[in-house]
């Protein structure tokens, strides 16, 4: 029991910390006037965010929702169109603090793209697309749930985080997911509450 | 003016109903079967069966959204929306257009047009038993209800038989049985669950009994296992005013409906000792008018209902109409059902199941049945809940990306089951809405505050729910089990009822044993506001029962000249 309250401290020391580190960088670049210093980092989280400002990075968030939901023998992201469903929740659907979230969590993945690989993430091998998305949610969830659960409330979603759930809801309500990636029905008349799964079952797209 | 119906320019009819709801719908229907010229009023627009259901046929991808709302829709909705949805939110209020004073948070979900909240409604019904109606008098608490289940018992039958209710006989004395349909069926894991839960004495499982229709019944359904209830169901799968007791009412030939009707008070007549009529805003030209009637019924809903009272000032009344006891407003009561367990199991992986069956399954009352049993609180609950496949909405927050995320979000994952606790909800007398001394709305009425909390009787109850719900989930054998508590606000349930309540004596209640105002005898309240007490049963049934039997008592006392 000890030693789960440590590694809880840890954790959110880190993660203060960090967020410490990165006012202190604003402030420090406030200070010094550069102007090159990202603006993303400048603004407050809860600035009001211009509906086209997703606008240039349409590509990046078409092949971010296809490295997640990639064709297979089934449609993928792109086929489902989610990349300008996931602009359109974006802009009429979350609170400016979720769309400043977004808007810095593409900056910082392209950002790591060139440092990591030298290349941006648009022109990232399928290998190097994964690791990226992977290392963005190692570091964005913690080990116990509880600290999740604070930082989702108290500062936003982390990016990585809303993009994967703007992604399913985008494939999983869409025409294409809805009735070839996954079993849907509008009428199914009859309900069979207990049958035997058919080989390569998929899931019932609505409940 | 936007009247339905015959007699479009009468301003005097037999009945007045104020309301449309799933008890103003069965009054209107009664009085007219019964030859009565009813005027039927309704704050809100026209909802006709069928042709009024925009979004009933609608696929997942024909919303812009999914089925979100817009942070434009929460911010004018902020309490609707959280239990709304594209699919259904035009069927419930705007918070901006129809403020209310929370004095602590209350969550108070609004449904104004014809039909009400018959459209949206969670259609279980259960009927109550003498283990309710006598607690009051048993424990001491409050006043004891001017009725017992014999009373009721024949109009349980009489609205069971129209409405269509499917589920399965238990033979429970803390839950009679009814005039059902077939079932609907358990799947494998709620079967599994029901198994399980025979061990224990005075626990069973089974299916939830609801007014969605296992068979075709007065020319509606049969259901077709959709679930969209809430989008209103071009089949007439389940029970509304809109598909059921309306059209019933419009075929005799007696129904008057007059939509954008706001009904600011009921006409008190000092000569006569009795309501004469209502007068009434048009809510969109906001004009005034007065309607006469020989009986009025008040089935507004249980917050409005008082408030209309409230509102309804004479010399005789000073206080509201009906208020000589001082209550008319207290004793506002609403299920708590935030308690609960969750758990996944590791069982039936090969098996699924088709079609979206529109309930789920009750686990009847086994808290506080025998008097030897010490609980640590008063009444008991029910277990409300469903066992599933996890599907996309449950895998959402999965880890990792590519095929194998592909692969997770749509295959069936493990089967789950949630399930929560419905409990009674004592009357407490603070717990109250007033109407605010300066405050008005749109149409100059004053806007209602509502002052209500849960308490320690309610608060230990949640804790037994959490604690016996996970037990019964893990002597099932399943795994990952998470107990929570979402400490809703009151109103969550939506099952707010109490604030103008039925009693034996004039001094401690607003209406009798008939659903009659003590002292105004032509004035009926058949809404959730002329409950003594709660239970933990979903009300609807009882209301429809209650309203049922008061019109049968109206008419005969108006043929008798009583009234």
């Amino acid at each position: 029991m000890v030693n789960y309250y440590i590694v809880i401290i840890v954790e959110l020391y880190e993660k203060v910390m960090n967020r410490r580190r990165f006012t202190k960088n604003i402030l420090i670049a406030g200070a010094l006037g550069l102007t090159s210093y990202p603006i993303f980092k400048w603004v407050s989280i809860n600035k009001n965010v211009s509906p086209d400002a997703f606008r240039p990075y349409a590509n990046l968030i078409d092949e971010l929702a296809e490295t997640i939901i990639p064709r297979t023998d089934t449609p993928g992201a792109k086929d489902a169109k989610v990349g300008s469903f996931i602009t359109k929740m974006l802009v009429s659907c979350t609170d400016n603090r979720t769309q400043n979230i977004f808007l810095q969590g593409l900056n910082d993945l392209e950002e790591y793209a060139h440092d990591k690989y030298n290349h941006s993430f648009l022109e990232c091998s399928k290998t190097e697309r994964l690791a990226t998305l992977e290392h963005f949610e190692q570091k964005s969830t913690y080990r116990f749930n509880v600290l999740n659960k604070i930082e989702n409330k108290f500062i936003g979603l982390p990016f990585i985080l809303n993009l994967k759930r703007l992604t399913v809801q985008g494939y999983c309500t869409s025409q294409v997911g809805v009735t070839k990636g996954m079993a849907y029905e509008l009428i199914p008349v009859h309900f069979q509450a207990c049958i035997p799964l058919t080989p390569g079952q998929k899931s019932w797209a609505t409940k | 003016m936007n009247i339905i119906g015959n007699a479009k320019k009468e301003v005097s009819y037999d009945a007045i109903v104020v309301g449309s709801g799933i008890s103003g719908g069965w009054a209107a229907m009664e009085l007219c079967k019964k030859g009565l010229k009813t005027l039927v009023l309704e704050r809100g627009r026209n909802v006709e069966h069928i042709k009024d259901y925009p979004t009933a046929m609608l696929s997942p991808w024909e919303f812009e959204f999914g089925l979100s709302l817009t942070t434009k829709e929460i911010q004018q909705s902020p309490i609707q929306s959280q239990l709304t949805n594209a699919g259904n939110q035009h069927f419930f209020v705007n918070d901006t257009e129809h403020p209310y004073i929370q004095d602590k948070p209350f969550n108070w979900l609004r449904g104004y047009q014809v039909g009400g909240r018959s459209l949206t409604w969670g259609r279980q019904c259960y009927r109550w038993s003498d283990l309710d109606f006598e607690a009051n008098l048993k424990d001491g608490t409050a006043i004891d209800w001017p009725i017992r289940y014999k009373d009721i018992e024949p109009w349980y039958s009489y609205v069971e038989k129209f409405i269509g209710v499917s589920g399965s006989h238990e033979g429970l004395a803390q839950l009679p049985d009814g005039s059902f349909l077939p079932p609907m069926e358990l799947n494998c894991i709620e079967n599994h669950l029901a198994d399980s839960l025979r061990k224990t004495p005075d626990r069973l499982l089974t299916i939830a009994r609801v007014a969605n229709l296992s068979q075709v019944w007065d020319s509606r359904g049969p259901c077709q296992n959709r679930n969209l209830c809430t989008r209103g169901c071009p089949f007439g799968g389940y029970f509304s005013s809109n598909s059921s007791t309306i059209p019933a009412a419009f075929k005799t030939g007696n129904l008057t409906l007059r939509p954008f009707s706001i009904v600011s008070e009921v006409i008190y007549d000092e000569h006569t000792q009795k309501a004469k009529g209502v007068r009434v805003i048009d809510q969109q030209t906001k004009e005034t008018f007065e309607y006469f009637a020989k009986i009025v019924f008040i089935n507004a809903s249980t917050i409005n209902t008082a408030g209309l009272l409230l509102n309804s000032k004479s010399n005789r009344f000073p206080n509201g109409l009906g208020n000589d006891s001082g209550e008319l407003g207290h004793n506002l009561m609403d299920h708590h059902s935030s308690a609960g367990a969750w758990g996944a199991h590791p069982g039936f992986q090969d098996m699924y199941y088709k079609g979206r069956r529109p309930c789920g399954f009750l686990i009847p009352r086994f808290r506080n049945l025998h008097q030897d049993k010490n609980s640590g609180f008063s009444r008991g609950y029910n277990l409300q809940g469903h066992g599933e496949r996890a599907e996309w909405p449950d895998r959402i927050d999965s880890k990792g990306f590519g095929n194998d995320f592909k692969t997770k979000i749509t295959t069936p994952g493990p089967w789950t089951v949630w399930m929560a606790g419905w409990g009674e909800c004592l009357p407490y007398h603070e717990n109250k809405i007033t109407l605010h001394s300066d405050k008005k709305d749109s149409w100059g009425l004053p806007v209602i505050a509502v002052d209500f909390s849960f308490k320690e009787n309610e608060n230990k109850m949640m804790e037994d729910i959490k604690k016996t719900s996970g037990e019964m989930l893990e002597a099932a054998g399943f795994k990952d089990i998470n107990i929570f508590n979402y400490s809703h606000p009151g109103g969550t349930t939506v099952h707010e009822m109490g604030t103008a309540r039925m009693g034996r004596d004039p001094k401690t209640s607003v209406l009798n044993g008939n659903n009659q105002i003590h002292d105004v005898k032509n004035v009926f309240v058949t809404d959730g506001s002329c409950m003594t007490s709660s239970a933990c049963q979903n009300p609807s049934l009882t209301y429809m029962a209650l309203t049922a039997r008061a019109c049968d008592y109206a008419v005969s006392e108006l043929k008798k000249n009583n009234i």
